[in-house]
Formats: C-alpha cells, structure tokens, sequence
C-alpha cells in the first residue's frame, strides 16, 4: 500500500464531499455567462469596457461564495478546516483568473484600433477566437478540476473546447455557444443545489445534542 | 514499548480499531473538523462518534475545541501533535507489519 496515495485520495474524497453542493458549478457557470454577455453586447454595440467585469467578477465572487457556504452547505454537512497547501492553490488560481481578465480586457482595448499590429491582432482574434476561447476555458477548468478533485469540470472543460472547436467551422457567434455552456453550467449547479440540500436536511436532532455532551 | 518496528505489539491498539482508524484518517487528512460533518463523512452515529472521540481526546490524541461562530455554539476537532506522531507510527509499524511477512 502506497502510504502517500492512500491519504491523498482520503483528503480528495474530503474535498469532494465538501463542494458536492453545487455552488462551484453556480459561479462558473455565471462567469461564463458573463464572458459570453460581454461579446454578444461587443457585437452589437462595440462595448469592449463590458470585460472589465468578468475581469473583477472572482475578487467578488470569493465573499459572495464563502457567505452562501455559510448559509447553505455548513449548517447541513458541518465544517471543515482544510490545510493551507489546498487553500493557496485556490487563492493562486482566482488571482490568475483576475490576471487573465486584466489581459484579455487590455488585449482586446488594444486590439480595437484599426491599424499597424492592433488589427492584425484583431483579424487573428477575430478568425481564431472560437479556438482562443475553447482552450483558455478548457485550461481554466482542468486547473480547478486537478486542484479541487472535481472531475465535473474536466467536462465542462472538454464540453466547452468541444463546441467552441465546432463553432469555428460551422460559423455561428461563439457568444452563443458561451451562453449556452454557461447556462448548462449554472442549471447543473441547481440541480446539484438541490440534491445536496435534499440529500442533507437542516437538523437540531440528536447530534446537537450528543455533540453538547462532549 | 519496544522498539521494534516488525513486532505486533507495537500497533496502537486505541488507533487500530477500525472506527477510530477512520476518524484518525480522517482528521489527519484536515486541519480540524467539527463534530456533524465527521458524522456525515464517516456515516456514524452521533452517540458512536462522540464515544470513540472521547477515548481519543482522553488518550491526548484529539483536542476538541468549543466555540461560538455567529453566536452557535460549534465544536472543531483536530488531532493535536500527540495524535498526528502516534497516527505516523501507526502507520510505519502497521507497514513494517506487512513488509516483514514471510513470502
């Protein structure tokens, strides 16, 4: 027996159980959704500023996600402490999430010029975008899915370079696809919601009162 | 105790009881837990959990801590250094068990 594996899958599995509540998947999927409002509004009113807030939407969400964690999923499967080697990773994630957005909103300011290198950046962002975005996304979520061990967002990443990868030879606007992956992201958070809280009813039953007895 | 790793009277029995295995295993792989998701992750009893937590906190291996979050009463558990030394033990003599086993 591999002393070191053994006690990483325990810790995995911990990780696993504590964001089984769907709320993970209710973020995602509305910072996807966002991504995909802010290119739908940049075809129909050249508002590239519109990036500025998914560039600011992870310094948000952090608060936002820790409140509804507190409300929903701890009051109903308790709490736990994980170390700080877990909690870096995640902190160094939402960062490079922060960074990338500041980039992309700098690239594409820079690129909405129309001469010299901004529009040779613009026609290769313009032509290559569907794939641009379909790797970055698929990037992002693998990251999440190897720190956190949630295999669903292998998917969500595979689903979303899959349609975007397909989006580039059948020629729709890809802000379409991102709205409708965002949109199966949030449902299946929901969905995850709900079976969490169904799974794991508010109680003031016998283990308040034995955990008194400590 | 001796100090022969290969002799099976080394094991901690209070650690080897398949229970409180779990619960060790458990908080090792944590910084702390409190007491309802330890239940829900291990799928005990309430009554069944505090009394091997209780066994556990005697022998020094677990401190449990209470405390006030937004004015609930809560109760973190987390294996204190004592603990976290005897699970490592356990586990290298537990091992050394099975590597000294004739083939």
């Amino acid at each position: 027996m591999n002393k070191k594996m053994s006690l990483r899958e325990v810790e995995k599995r911990t990780y696993m159980s504590y964001h089984q509540d769907g709320l993970i998947d209710i973020f995602v999927g509305v910072y996807v959704l966002l991504f995909a409002l802010g290119i739908l509004l940049m075809t129909v009113t050249d508002f590239s500023t519109w990036f500025v807030i998914p560039a600011i939407f992870p310094a948000v969400m952090v608060p936002i996600w820790v409140s509804a964690k507190k409300r929903l999923t701890m009051p109903r499967i308790g709490y736990v402490k994980f170390g700080s080697r877990g909690a870096n990773k995640l902190m160094a994630i939402f960062i490079g999430l922060m960074v990338a957005g500041l980039g992309a909103f700098m690239v594409f300011t820079f690129a909405s010029r129309s001469q010299g290198w901004a529009l040779t950046l613009r026609n290769l962002i313009i032509s290559n975008g569907m794939i641009i975005i379909g790797i970055g996304a698929a990037v992002i979520s693998s990251l999440f899915a190897y720190t956190m061990g949630l295999k669903r967002l292998y998917v969500y990443g595979l689903l979303t370079l899959a349609l975007f990868l397909a989006g580039h030879f059948i020629n729709i606007p890809f802000g379409y696809f991102l709205l409708a992956i965002g949109l199966v992201i949030v449902i299946n958070g929901f969905v995850l919601l709900i079976q969490f809280m169904r799974k794991y009813p508010l109680s003031q039953g016998d283990e308040v009162n034995v955990e008194k007895s400590l | 105790m001796s100090k022969n790793p290969s002799n099976l009277k080394n094991i901690d029995r209070l650690i080897h009881e398949p229970t409180r295995l779990m619960i060790m295993t458990q908080l090792y792989v944590v910084e702390s837990a409190d007491f309802l998701f330890l239940q829900h992750q291990l799928q005990m009893t309430p009554g069944n959990l505090s009394s091997h937590l209780s066994k556990l906190e005697e022998a020094g291996y677990v401190e449990i801590v209470k405390e006030f979050i937004e004015r609930k009463p809560h109760t973190a558990l987390e294996l204190t250094k004592k603990g976290r030394k005897a699970f490592k033990e356990y586990q290298q003599n537990l091992e050394q068990v099975f590597t000294n086993l004739p083939k």
